[in-house]
């Protein structure tokens, strides 16, 4: 069951945010603000805390993925560009980096490819809702 | 990753993950841009040039999102590979066409592209005024998309022509020379 | 043999013009007209799109493309064209006879041939593979319908197209 979407830009700021289900309680929409600039600035620090360095690959490591609770797992894809996609879901959801990998390519798609949307701002693009929950309702 | 697994990749996306479009529909669309900008900036061709960069930057902040929801690969480790991915991979899934990497200078900031064919200039035959033979760059929208894309992915590069076959040289060439390494927005950097 | 060729535009402008003699049986590929012939050679070609119009506007359905053939008295002037055979100089200028082809494109665009001596099938040959070229040459973003066509490279292969055929 996937309970929510955020997507933040480059600067941290929240773009895009979706609810998918109604069995939680909502934040109201400036929460919602803080909560991704929060998760910004946190990410920003995670990627250099690793004790570890670098990976035997040579990439740097990178900031907090994943974070699971009782209640609700958060994924984080990081696209190369700086993108964050999160998703909130139940914890014994399968197969998230699936889903993320696609709604990146939804994003790369109905987003990116309309010349009218401008970069690092608010989506308002319809046909990225309506492919969105084309995709995620047949999950639930 | 090594130049043949690009290869390979480059090949496996553009048969299965690409829409395919008439080769002739591209071709003839871009030459109405250009021929357009030609009438509308009156044979200043210099300006020309600059707006085909400009028009490709554009496309290149976007069409990066493409390439990297499409191939999903590891963040290139050094600016060599970068170049490889760029012409065994984009060019690859984009335009169907592998250029080839040539011309590294010793401290592997620069090379080249030769482009062995060129869907877009297909047809093509510049106009004789005298000057556009010696000023316009005909496929300098290539040239914009990649400085756009590569700025997306944090490095800063200055792309340009320096030969074509529609002017009559013999290659049609593309230096590509990396300025900096864009890391100050982006706190993911080595350590 | 000597051939006079032009490419006419819809607004009745020239658009290329080129004259060739011919290759086969030890031409050496010089036209010979005669001083009187070359300017009579612009003459004939204009005044024979006035019946070529009448032919086009004539067939029935829109079809000109084959009726054209059954027209002509046993003559055929390949899928789109009409061979119209016209007798001697104008004003008793005593020339020999010319005879006149044309292949006209989708395009309204006329290629008319002038030639001393009857030669269909070779002469359709040669207008398609004109054709050819100048669907290549209208793919070129810089020309537009109705210009002239100045590229070297067109000529030449014009050249060798009537190297092949005439």
């Amino acid at each position: 069951m996937i309970l929510s979407l955020l997507i933040l830009n480059k600067a941290g700021g929240l773009v895009y945010h979706r609810d998918f289900s109604n069995t939680f309680t909502k934040l109201s929409s400036n929460d919602y603000l803080v909560l991704a600039g929060t998760f910004h600035g946190v990410h920003a620090i995670t990627a250099r805390l690793s004790p570890f360095g670098p990976s035997s690959g040579g990439t740097p490591s990178s900031g907090l993925e994943v974070m699971e609770s009782e209640h609700f797992r958060m994924q984080c894809f990081q696209t190369l560009t700086g993108t964050k996609f999160l998703l909130f879901t139940e914890p014994q959801q399968p197969n998230v980096d699936v889903i993320l990998r696609r709604i990146y390519e939804l994003y790369a798609d109905y987003v990116m490819k309309n010349p009218f949307y401008q970069i690092e701002m608010p989506i308002r693009c319809e046909a990225f809702d309506r492919h969105l929950m084309a995709y995620i309702k047949p999950k639930q | 990753m090594s130049a043949t697994k690009a290869a390979r990749m480059g090949e496996e996306v553009w048969k299965t993950r690409i829409d395919k479009v008439n080769a002739e529909l591209v071709t003839l669309t871009y030459g109405s841009i250009v021929a357009q900008l030609c009438k509308d900036y009156e044979g200043d061709y210099l300006e020309v040039n600059k707006q085909l960069d400009k028009m490709g930057y554009n496309i290149g902040l976007r069409l990066i999102e493409d390439y990297l929801a499409k191939t999903a690969p590891q963040r290139c480790v050094n600016f060599r590979e970068t170049a490889e991915m760029i012409a065994r991979v984009g060019f690859k899934i984009f335009l169907n066409i592998t250029p080839t990497v040539a011309n590294w200078t010793s401290d592997n900031k620069q090379f080249s592209l030769v482009f062995e064919e060129n869907p877009l200039g297909d047809f093509v035959e510049l106009p004789d005024d005298g000057r556009a033979q010696n000023e316009l760059w005909y496929s300098n929208l290539l040239c914009g998309v990649l400085r756009g894309a590569l700025e997306m992915v944090q490095m800063q590069v200055d792309a340009h022509f320096v030969s074509d076959t529609l002017r009559g040289n013999e290659t049609t060439e593309m230096r590509v020379s990396l300025v900096r390494y864009i890391d100050d927005e982006l706190p993911q950097s080595e350590d | 043999m000597s051939f006079y060729f032009v490419i006419i535009g819809t607004k009745d402008n020239p658009l290329y013009e080129a004259e060739f003699g011919t290759w086969k049986q030890g031409g050496d590929g010089v036209a010979r007209f005669r001083d009187e012939q070359r300017h009579l050679n612009q003459f004939i070609a204009h005044s024979s799109l006035d019946l070529l119009e009448e032919l086009q506007w004539a067939g029935t359905g829109g079809s000109m493309y084959l009726k054209c053939i059954e027209r002509f008295a046993g003559t055929a002037g390949g899928g789109s064209g009409g061979v119209v055979g016209v007798a001697g100089g104008v004003n008793g200028a005593g020339a020999g006879g010319v005879w006149v082809s044309v292949f006209l494109t989708a395009g309204n665009i006329k290629f008319v041939l002038l030639h001393d001596t009857r030669a269909d099938e070779p002469i359709r040959q040669f207008f398609y593979d004109v054709y050819e070229l100048y669907t290549k040459t209208l793919m070129n973003p810089f020309y537009s319908v109705d210009m002239e066509v100045r590229s070297a490279v067109f000529d030449g292969r014009v050249r060798a197209g009537v190297k092949k055929y005439l």
